[in-house]
């Protein structure tokens, strides 16, 4: 019983989800601390209100509200847990979107400028095919896949300069990042989509359900009434199982993880490093696209693209949920969702207590902080569990010991 | 025993343990002041660790060290580099992006109103380097020059500390013979100058010539110190690897006949400099000889390889594989008619971070037998793996499933030769096949060699090794600053009339 509770945390999935968890722990822990700590001194909040927001970092995903005694009240939060999952729906394509490139060798921190494009092809498409003439369904399909499309060309742009001329990934990144913010906003500049029915808007476009165009529900707001999700999750989280597929099951994969780990070896070996880093980027592009486009074509996502000066955070949010995640793709559900979680935390943070909501943000930065030191913990646990390991058989001790001899010239 | 002031360092009952593993159990070691002292030893038998304990790296558990008949404590290689013990590492410590000068004076820089004075360096170095022959560029980039130009400041680095202990660290690996051969006399010389040496080999030819004393270890264990004039070179490499030892590469007279590998006025250009790195080379390959191209590092070998498997381009000639031109070929497409043992194995022979049996199949993973669909037959891959591994003997902690950064370096290595055999191609390309391996290993791939060329291949071999060249190939091809320069029969020539040709003292002219 023993030997199998070993073997079994010596599977690296097993080390991988323990080093996220621990992550998540310390960073709560640590998140918790600095809310009492701001807290306690300050007046408005005081020991009481601390240990309420203390007790709402942990578990304000299920705090319903204050009763009339005004004491915090905990259950069962359809709304909280549905916008949880509603807000996981981008994070999770993101963090697939980063993760992807990561396991390639590149840094993907264009996912913001592909987010928008991505956004800006899904609306635009949702909004001028006429409802009255396609079924919305189908509408919503084409948009979908044409902001995949737009997606896939936009991350191409990064991959491509990369591979052809060997300019670094996240500086041709950052600037597509800020053409696609002002390409977006010229074009809506310009569009006839802009939202006018609504009296006092100015830079908002309509909504799809304008159109009728809206995500299917799947029976998801009949568990989760009164929230905003939708089948988008489910989608991500298929996407998810798919990638996984992809990298770790597939020739596809196989060569992006060779190019990835050494590029030299791939091209030795007569894989064609230049098609594979166009190709892994062009597949993050279409995926941190298809995060905008799930979480606009949803029906009751307003977008706001007027002096649009600042690219969107949840691009951005892709990398600690992919480093939280250590870059596994099933485990980047969890970890979008640990993130769509703490936004939500933070809004009960907000709404409950005397806590302000940029200190909210602080501590949510905090935590994520914390929480991408995930790669730091599995080290950990590996080299805790190797010194653990009892005696090797006697032709093994060669192996054991050259091993260290290598590791040593490797440092 | 003599007065204790007689060692100069002494290693008493060292224990070294890893986890699981004593690395070192109960070695003493005496360097005597103004010996060379060799460490002989196969991969893995606990040479670099005891020298890292010396160096402070590690910690033993049990032992002392004593300096001049005086216990010290090394914590650190700060408190080396106190005690005047300098070490050259296998593995380069090199910073890349900094010159040579830099990279030679770091740590130990002179400063003036707290800039950098480099003229009083630049000028004790370039002393140094006359002295001992040691030609570096100064000015160069460490990424941009040859591994033995990096060895060369690594030793630089150690005498302009003005070190009295010098550890070499399998110091000849990346040498030509030439500077072996001057290498062994720097050695002398210094250790005249009443400099102690500690040599760390498997190479028994140069311990032979140039140390007094040795000391044998094996997995872990001492085995013996014996006078080097006492002794001879198979009886200290049983007593390394502890059995009779196949020393001469043994084979048959070859019989070459079709040929395979036909090249013809290839010229390649460099990317360093903007010239020919190969110029208007031309030759064949028959079946069933083997071929080598020796030369000194750096005259184009590497450039000429790349071309001619694909890495790089061509700027002139063809390339002809049974018939087939191959000269603009992609790297898959030549694949298909070559395997090929590179020269880098850490650099383009493995993906580090993949287990072994990935790396098995890393240029077969698209063929039927591993993929349905582009579904990776994982139990194919697995089996297939195994195979290999047993049929070459690579040893590692895991089987199949072994990260192969985790293993030895000879391991590595068989586990390329391994792929690269098994894709049974009419050419095998070999470049500096057994760089780094002990005697063991080093017999294994040779006799893997010929074995191929008896079986009718046609291999390519390209050496910096003279012994090898001489040993194991049947025709050899010298290259000079990237031409043919001459074409020997291997049995009829000297090793000292190749050296003439390496080193351009001597050239044929060329026949049409």
């Amino acid at each position: 019983m023993k030997e199998n509770l070993k073997s079994f945390f010596k599977k690296d999935g097993v080390k991988s989800v323990l080093a996220s968890l621990i992550s998540i722990l310390v960073g709560l822990i640590v998140g918790a601390i600095a809310v009492f700590l701001v807290g306690i001194f300050k007046d408005t909040i005081g020991v009481k209100g601390a240990w309420e927001g203390v007790r709402i970092i942990f578990a304000g995903i299920l705090s319903t509200g204050r009763n009339v005694v005004g004491s915090l009240t905990w259950g069962y939060n359809a709304v909280n847990l549905g916008d949880m999952l509603f807000r996981a729906t981008p994070l999770i394509m993101a963090g697939l979107s980063v993760s992807v490139a990561f396991k390639t060798g590149l840094f993907n921190i264009g996912a913001p400028g592909q987010y928008l494009m991505g956004t800006m092809t899904s609306l635009a498409i949702a909004l001028s095919i006429p409802s009255d003439k396609v079924p919305t369904w189908i509408i919503w399909i084409i948009a979908f896949l044409a902001a995949m499309v737009a997606g896939a060309l936009w991350g191409a742009i990064p991959g491509f300069v990369k591979a052809v001329f060997n300019i670094n990934e996240v500086i041709a990144c950052i600037m597509t990042n800020w053409i696609a913010a002002n390409l977006v906003t010229w074009f809506f500049d310009g569009s006839v989509f802009c939202n006018q029915v609504e009296a006092g808007k100015t830079g908002y476009i309509y909504k799809t359900s304008y159109n009728g165009v809206a995500t299917v529900k799947l029976g998801l707001d009949k568990v989760f009434k009164g929230s905003q999700v939708n089948g988008g999750i489910i989608i991500a989280i298929v996407i998810a199982v798919l990638v996984y597929i992809m990298m770790n099951k597939t020739t596809l994969g196989y060569q992006l993880k060779a190019c990835g780990a050494n590029r030299h070896a791939a091209k030795y070996a007569g894989i064609k490093d230049k098609r594979n880093i166009i190709l892994s980027m062009g597949i993050a592009g279409a995926l941190a696209s298809a995060g905008g486009a799930l979480y606009f074509l949803s029906g009751n996502t307003e977008f706001f693209w007027s002096t649009y000066q600042s690219l969107p955070a949840t691009g951005f949010n892709g990398i600690p949920v992919a480093l939280l995640a250590l870059n596994n793709p099933i485990g980047v559900i969890f970890s979008g969702i640990f993130m769509a979680m703490l936004s939500t935390v933070g809004m009960q943070l907000t709404n409950l207590t005397a806590y302000n909501e940029y200190i909210t943000d602080v501590i949510i930065g905090v935590i994520v902080y914390l929480s991408a030191f995930a790669l730091f913990i599995r080290t950990w646990i590996s080299t805790r569990k190797k010194e653990a390991v009892a005696k090797p058989s006697e032709d093994k001790e060669k192996e054991i010991q050259e091993e260290k001899t290598n590791e040593r010239g490797n440092e | 025993m003599g007065s204790e002031s007689e060692y100069v360092i002494e290693m008493l009952h060292i224990t070294k343990e890893f986890p699981g593993i004593k690395a070192n159990d109960d070695i003493t070691l005496q360097l005597k002041k103004g010996e060379i002292h060799a460490l002989l030893g196969e991969n893995g038998a606990g040479k670099s660790t005891l020298m890292s304990v010396l160096f402070g790296l590690y910690q033993p558990e049990e032992g002392i060290i004593k300096k001049d008949g005086k216990e010290v404590k090394i914590d650190s290689p700060n408190d080396a580099t106190a005690l005047h013990i300098g070490m050259v590492h296998q593995h380069f410590k090199l910073i890349e992006v900094f010159s040579v000068l830099d990279n030679i004076i770091l740590g130990a820089e002179d400063t003036k109103w707290g800039f950098l004075s480099e003229k009083a360096a630049r000028k004790k170095v370039t002393e140094l380097s006359e002295k001992y022959g040691l030609y570096v560029d100064l000015d160069a980039k460490v990424e941009d020059i040859s591994v033995g130009m990096q060895q060369r400041t690594e030793i630089l680095k150690m005498l302009y500390r003005d070190n009295e202990i010098l550890i070499f660290d399998e110091p000849t690996a990346v040498l030509t013979p030439q500077e072996i051969e001057e290498l062994m006399a720097i050695m002398k010389n210094l250790a005249k100058e009443g400099k102690s040496i500690l040599f760390i080999s498997h190479k028994l030819n140069e311990i032979m010539e140039v140390s007094d004393r040795v000391t044998v270890l094996r997995k872990g264990k001492y085995v013996a110190t014996v006078n080097t004039k006492d002794t001879n070179k198979q009886e200290l490499s049983n007593m390394m690897v502890g059995r009779p030892v196949q020393l001469e590469v043994k084979k048959d007279e070859a019989k070459p006949t079709d040929v395979v590998l036909s090249v013809r006025n290839v010229s390649v250009m460099s990317h360093i400099h903007k010239s020919e790195a190969v110029k208007d080379v031309s030759f064949d390959v028959r079946k069933g000889e083997i071929v080598c191209i020796a030369g000194i590092d750096g005259n184009g070998q590497t450039e000429f390889i790349h071309a001619l498997t694909g890495l790089d381009q061509v700027s002139g000639g063809t390339i002809t594989i049974d018939g087939h031109d191959i000269t603009k070929a992609s790297v898959k497409e030549k694949g298909k008619y070559m395997a090929h043992i590179p020269e880098d194995r850490h650099k383009h022979g493995l993906v580090l971070d993949f287990s072994l049996e990935n790396n098995m199949v890393l240029q077969r993973f698209q063929e039927k037998e591993f993929q349905h669909h582009g579904f990776i037959k994982f139990d194919a891959i697995r089996k297939y793996s195994q195979e290999l591994i047993d049929k070459f003997d690579v040893r590692s902690g895991q089987g199949p499933v072994t990260i192969t950064r985790s293993m030895s370096g000879g391991n590595q290595q068989k586990a390329i030769i391994a792929r690269e055999l098994d894709r049974n191609r009419d050419l095998i390309v070999a470049v500096q096949p057994t760089r780094g391996l002990d005697v063991g290993a080093i017999e294994f791939v040779h006799a893997q060699l010929v074995k191929q060329r008896d079986e009718g291949k046609a291999v390519l071999l390209v050496s910096l090794e003279l012994d090898e060249v001489l040993s194991l190939s049947d025709r050899i091809l010298v290259m000079y600053e990237g031409r043919i320069v001459g074409e020997f029969d291997s049995k009829k020539v000297t090793a000292q009339e190749l050296g003439l040709y390496m080193a351009g003292a001597k050239k044929d002219k060329k026949e049409a």
